[in-house]
């Protein structure tokens, strides 16, 4: 695999396939992940989109996407994607396949589609832009959806942990999986460059604030992104021939409370509840330094 | 000698259908079988995808359809049943996939036989359905399928059914075209409506807001153009094989002069012939009118064909609880005249000449009666 080599803002190609004027909320972090991607991926790319927020971009008459893009439902963007590929060969046409499907679409409803093309290994990329909630209908509790977080479905916030779905991936023995935020463009951005060039199945579970759904000023969405990683609470890290890695490492982690506390969804949380997701994020990070940042999953 | 799977099978093969995506369910498993002994001895060239669920065979139907690719798959029952959210999708893009439906009678309580409640779940999609009296004419109807569904004016998806395990697994002699008559008669798939390749980029299956009925009204115009061009193709098909299977939509059986008619679709059709041909020795005038297509519903051929018929009943293998037998409802709106409705053979239950001859002698009544 090539090393992807963009260092710096400036080097991510100006070409633009999802251009302005579009729906999406101000302050989108999805949106901003789908304009990063296409950038890289180039207009050899066809999107297949699962319904999500970004199934508005293209409204009749008027479409802001310069490459192909089909959307037909939630949870079928794996065997869509799986069909496309195999009648974009009988076609001779030489494209990437990108699947750009929300978390609900992909850990809850679209599962079952997305393990039967992982299972195959089909040759796509599968991003997952993931802002813990069912975010189009307005901000539900989904399995990616964090503990504690308050959504319209958990009023007291949510019960249970996140579903790991990156580890779920890595069960499906894909070649390519990783995680993202575009807090962090440039690593985001090497990353979907390693996915098109991987034979097979890559999957990149990319974090994508939500101004409407999280509760905070639109104008915050990058820095949200980063508090995620610098408290980390989202773990920037890519999976390889089933080798896990760290793409980043906090030098000093900032308190989760910086980010819980910038939320409307953690408001209602007390500085007890606050301390208890500290002593787990700890405790997660302990067990990482302890395996050094790097290891085989050996599954 | 082949089945009823074999004749679609068969079907598929010469239509030269390029991605297959399937998932097995009795009674249909035999046709996706059957092709992929084909793919993989080389007889057929053709892309097979084993999917995870029929939603996502549907899925990947559309998909490849978008993509320009010929397709085809087969389902039954509940498999069709978890097709439904993806039926209005796969017609709403205007995609001529043709999906073999082998019927089966739904669940609860489980049953593995035949009757058309699965296939009239699925009346209102959007879909062309049409139904297959013996195995010939699946074979015929899977190929003809493709050119009336790919028709510019068309360009809508088909349905076409076949009664499980009484024509799915039941040998009758079929004919087989050569590939050479069917590459003339069916060119390839190089659609315009839907393209997925970078060089020309379109967006499909975006949101719309006031426009949402125009397109309806655009699948309902396409709808009503099929009627002709099932005619059209019926007739070319005729000069090809010598069979025409009617007008298209209605075939109509001793009609001329009958005084008590029954309608009836798929394979119990050969049965309910054999009835009439009995009673007519005995020299009663009785007829019967097989219906081909329930989409589009053929309402002129319908009156056309009975409107001198004194006495008319209608056989439905399937129950709208709470409403009555589906195509009973829809002949009397059609009709304008009460018909007497018979619910029969539902879950395979076997009805037989001599019920038929019972049928026909209680003719002439507005009201719905279970023959068990």
């Amino acid at each position: 695999m090539k090393t992807p080599d963009l260092k710096k803002l400036t080097d991510i190609p100006m070409e633009d396939y999802l251009v302005g004027g579009h729906v999406a909320c101000q302050g989108c972090s999805a949106s901003l992940g789908l304009r990063l991607a296409l950038k890289v991926l180039g207009k050899d790319t066809v999107v297949i989109n699962g319904s999500g927020c970004m199934t508005l971009l293209p409204v009749y008459p008027t479409t802001p996407l310069r490459v192909p893009w089909l959307h037909l439902a939630i949870e079928n963007s794996g065997a869509a994607g799986t069909a496309l590929y195999y009648a974009l060969r009988r076609k001779n046409i030489n494209a990437n396949i990108l699947c750009y499907a929300g978390d609900g679409a992909t850990y809850d409803i679209g599962l079952q589609s997305l393990s039967g093309a992982a299972e195959k290994n089909i040759d796509m990329i599968y991003i997952c832009y993931n802002n813990q909630s069912f975010g189009n209908t307005g901000h539900q509790r989904a399995s990616s959806t964090p503990r504690a977080s308050y959504t319209s479905t958990t009023p007291v916030g949510k019960v249970e942990a996140a579903k790991d779905m990156p580890a779920i991936m890595a069960a499906h023995k894909i070649p390519y999986i990783a995680t993202a935020c575009p807090s962090y463009p440039i690593d985001f951005v090497n990353k979907v460059t390693k996915a098109a060039e991987v034979k097979g199945m890559a999957y990149i579970d990319l974090l994508v604030p939500c101004p409407v759904g999280w509760g905070f000023d639109p104008a915050e969405g990058i820095n949200i992104g980063r508090l995620a990683v610098r408290t980390g609470m989202w773990k920037l890290y890519e999976i390889t021939d089933g080798r896990f890695s760290m793409s980043y490492i906090p030098k000093k982690r900032r308190k989760v409370s910086e980010y819980l506390r910038a939320q409307g969804r953690f408001s209602h949380l007390s500085d007890a509840d606050i301390g208890a997701i500290q002593v787990e994020v700890d405790r997660e990070w302990d067990a990482l330094e302890a395996r050094g940042y790097e290891y085989e999953l050996g599954i | 000698m082949i089945t009823g799977n074999g004749a679609a099978a068969w079907g598929a093969r010469l239509a030269r259908a390029e991605i297959i995506p399937n998932f097995p369910i009795t009674p249909q498993t035999a046709i996706i079988e059957e092709i992929a002994s084909w793919i993989a001895s080389g007889e057929m060239d053709a892309d097979f995808l084993p999917m995870e669920s029929e939603h996502s065979v549907i899925s990947a139907l559309a998909a490849a359809s978008s993509a320009g690719t010929r397709v085809f798959s087969a389902t039954s029952s509940q498999g069709l049943l978890l097709m439904t959210e993806m039926m209005f999708v796969t017609s709403g893009l205007r995609l001529p996939v043709i999906l073999v439906n082998v019927s089966r009678g739904l669940s609860a309580p489980i049953t593995l036989w035949s009757d058309h409640n699965d296939v009239l779940v699925q009346r209102d999609s959007g879909w062309l359905q049409m139904f297959c009296s013996n195995n010939q004419e699946v074979l015929d109807s899977v190929v003809m399928g493709y050119k009336i569904a790919e028709n510019s004016e068309v360009l809508l998806p088909m349905m076409i059914n076949l009664d499980g395990f009484t024509l799915s697994a039941t040998r009758e002699p079929v004919e087989i075209p050569s590939h050479d008559e069917i590459d003339d008669f069916l060119p390839a798939y190089n659609p315009k409506h839907t393209i997925l390749d970078p060089k020309e980029p379109m967006s499909m299956g975006g949101a719309v807001f006031d426009e949402y009925m125009y397109f309806r009204s655009q699948q309902r115009m396409a709808m009503q153009n099929s009627k002709s061009v099932i005619t059209d193709v019926c007739a070319e098909w005729e000069k090809m094989t010598g069979r025409g299977w009617g007008r298209g939509l209605v075939e109509p059986y001793c009609l001329d002069d009958a005084d008590r008619a029954l309608l009836i679709c798929g394979s119990e059709s050969a049965i309910l012939k054999y009835t009439v041909d009995k009673l007519r020795k005995d020299g009663e005038k009785v007829g019967m009118l097989r219906l081909r297509t329930m989409r589009p519903f053929p309402c002129e051929e319908i009156v056309d064909a009975l409107s001198d018929v004194e006495e008319i009943g209608v056989i439905d293998q399937d129950i709208s609880p709470g409403s009555g037998g589906i195509i009973a409802t829809e002949v009397k709106a059609c009709l304008g005249r009460g018909v007497t409705s018979f619910i029969a053979g539902l879950g395979g239950r076997r009805i037989g000449v001599e019920k038929y001859e019972k049928i026909f002698g209680r003719l002439g009544r507005d009201v719905e009666e279970w023959i068990f």
